[in-house]
């Protein structure tokens, strides 16, 4: 039970965002021992912001990238054409599943995806311009 | 002669656009009528014709060497120089629509994305962060398969800094 009450209350304290030694001590009942109450804020106040990072981290979210790694091939034949000599990206994602869903045994998948040329270039076009829209967004 | 640069243009714009089945068949049937000859034995003489330009490709024959190809099959010095520059002027193309179908692994057809902020969870009333959404349409063999990531923004930039290292790696083999 006591355990129980602790855990509700640093949830609480967690979920509200609540970052003053007042708001916490706020939260215990009138005839609470004075000591102890101070403590517990104090102890709360200390790590309230890994909390909250933990919090954010766990929290659900589509498959998230975790590595990336590329290699560049030169490819020199193929059944359509003997020889030629053509670069080609290769790029693997580290891509983890829903963080919320996996709890201590994270599932970690690999994708390894081939873009020519072209498709790289129109790719960073795209990202060329989220990043202009991120600078916008920080200019504001 | 006439005849024959007629076919031959009728050869290349099918090679050049080898979807195009079923326009192909219509200009032959359309040759076959205006030349009076019959569908059937032309049909047969195209099928060895384009067994040329596909063998070549496959082999990176030059033009001469086209050229002595369409000889040895006893074609006539001048309809076989006048394919063998047809060839000359097309296998650019030609030799890029090979390239093209060369196999590619999950290749990635599209990019699309999004910016998402995470106001509030079951967890923490407040938030605001921001992620960006990105999905992925990749060809797995026949199919399109979509993947959605999420990438934090100091990922965004690593992302965007990779990619423009094997921009410069690809250029600096083309």
């Amino acid at each position: 039970q006591l355990v129980s009450a602790l855990h509700n209350l640093t949830r609480h304290v967690v979920y509200r965002g609540l970052t003053r030694a007042e708001d916490i001590l706020s939260l215990f009942p009138e005839n609470f021992h004075q000591n102890l109450k101070n403590l517990l804020t104090k102890i709360i106040l200390e790590n309230i912001s890994a909390w909250r990072n933990e919090a954010q981290a766990s929290q659900i979210s589509l498959p998230r990238l975790v590595d990336l790694d590329w290699r560049v091939d030169i490819k020199t034949s193929s059944d359509s054409i003997s020889r030629m000599a053509v670069p080609t990206c290769l790029l693997q994602l580290q891509i983890q599943e829903d963080v919320a869903l996996c709890g201590n045994s994270p599932v970690v998948s690999a994708l390894t995806v081939e873009l020519s040329k072209e498709t790289l270039d129109t790719m960073l076009e795209g990202l060329g311009r989220i990043r202009d829209q991120l600078s916008a967004v920080a200019n504001k | 002669s006439q005849q024959f640069s007629a076919l031959t243009e009728v050869l290349f714009s099918f090679l050049m656009e080898p979807k195009e089945v079923e326009r192909f068949l219509t200009q032959l049937s359309d040759f076959a009528t205006m030349n009076k000859l019959s569908l059937g034995p032309l049909k047969n003489i195209v099928k060895s014709i384009l067994l040329v330009p596909s063998g070549a490709l496959k082999r990176n024959l030059s033009s001469e060497q086209v050229r002595a190809d369409f000889i040895a099959l006893g074609l006539s010095e001048e309809k076989a120089s006048y394919f063998a520059e047809q060839w000359k002027v097309n296998s650019p193309t030609l030799t890029r629509l090979a390239v093209d179908q060369t196999l590619m692994i999950n290749q990635l057809i599209d990019m699309e994305w999004k910016f998402g902020v995470t106001a509030g969870s079951s967890e923490l009333e407040k938030v605001g962060s921001i992620f960006l959404q990105l999905k992925l349409v990749i060809k797995k063999g026949s199919q399109m398969e979509n993947v959605y990531v999420e990438l934090t923004l100091p990922q965004f930039y690593s992302f965007l800094h990779e990619m423009e290292r094997v921009k410069t790696s690809l250029e600096s083999f083309s």
